[in-house]
């Protein structure tokens, strides 16, 4: 165990200890607020392993904008789509809904 | 451990950059830089199956809830602190062949090599169990009640999917890591040269991360 940096070791703690929560959190009724829950957990432990284990910490110059890009349109994808789909709402169009619809008038000869 | 199969030289090798580099400082900018950008790739490339999971559990919010019931998450959470606990052993051979310690990066490179196996063990009896319970779209799936049958069907493509091209990526990160123990027995890495430790090192990190959201999304809903 010598010679182990205290950053590795802390921040592997830290994730089991944040998997162990939200695994216990996840047997409570928070209702609607499990999954934000869930997530914001997920997002935590993201951010140890992004900025320890991956050494985003360190890194210079062009590096951030590399290892940003793929979030920063992640971000938008999510977020256009979902304007989509919280917004619309879907008219299924039934075999009934179909035969709601009156048959056009053709001009007779 | 016999120095015979750890093979260490009398000295460490001389290393040039790629004759395109300066330097192997900047050789290893450059492959840094290289493999960020082949993340952001895969970032986007899970990023669409997230995204249809995030539509899909928005449009069938109760059979997403009932259908993640029905996943194990006994394996489910014992393969995320197996792949935590992987990441982890994964900085310490980073670290280790910075500093040129070829036995200790040796152990490491083991450690997690043995993780991620177990990982891929445990995720096949659970396929296995998963198949078992009539949970596989298209080949054998059966849903209680029937009303949110055509929704967890869904949910089960996705996770079938998700884990699956998850489990690709591990065992081409399992080869890699398979690869370096053997570049280190030959002696390739040293305090001036670990650079491919490294790149795998950023990969291999980058499937725990996908995990860190899969394992919420498929085994924590519906619990309470």
């Amino acid at each position: 165990v010598r010679g182990i940096p205290r950053r590795i070791w802390l921040s592997w703690a830290a994730l089991i200890a944040l998997l162990v929560a939200t695994y216990a959190l996840a047997y409570v009724p928070l209702g609607r607020a499990s999954l934000p829950v869930a997530l914001t957990i997920g997002v935590a432990k993201a951010l140890i392993v992004l900025l320890i284990f991956m050494e985003l910490t360190k890194a210079r110059g062009i590096l951030p904008a590399f290892a940003g890009v793929g979030f920063f349109f992640l971000a938008i994808m999510f977020t256009f789509s979902f304007a989509d789909y919280t917004t619309r709402s879907v008219e299924p169009a039934t075999q009934r809904g179909l035969d709601a619809i009156p048959a056009p008038v053709l001009p007779g000869p | 451990m016999s120095s015979a199969l750890l093979g260490e030289p009398p000295a460490a090798p001389h290393v040039e950059p790629a004759e395109q580099f300066a330097s192997l400082h900047q050789e290893e900018e450059v492959a840094k830089l290289g493999i960020w950008g082949f993340l952001a790739t895969e970032v986007l490339f899970f990023g669409g199956l997230f995204l249809a999971y995030g539509v899909y559990r928005y449009l069938y919010p109760g059979a997403f809830l009932a259908a993640s019931r029905h996943t194990a998450i006994g394996i489910g959470t014992a393969n995320t602190a197996i792949l935590l606990t992987s990441s982890a052993a994964m900085a310490l051979a980073v670290h280790a062949a910075e500093e040129g310690r070829r036995r200790r990066l040796f152990w490491c490179l083991l450690v997690t090599l043995l993780l991620g196996l177990s990982f891929i063990v445990l995720k096949g009896v659970e396929y296995a169990k998963d198949y078992h319970d009539h949970l596989v779209p298209a080949v054998n799936f059966a849903f209680e009640p029937p009303e949110l049958a055509r929704g967890a069907q869904l949910f089960f493509f996705l996770y079938f999917f998700m884990t699956g091209v998850h489990a690709i990526h591990m065992s081409v990160g399992l080869a890699v890591i398979a690869t370096l123990i053997w570049m280190n027995h030959k002696g390739r890495f040293s305090a001036t040269y670990s650079t491919p430790v490294m790149v795998a090192g950023l990969y291999w990190h980058f499937v725990d991360l996908v995990w860190i959201f899969l394992y919420p999304l498929l085994y924590l809903g519906g619990r309470s």
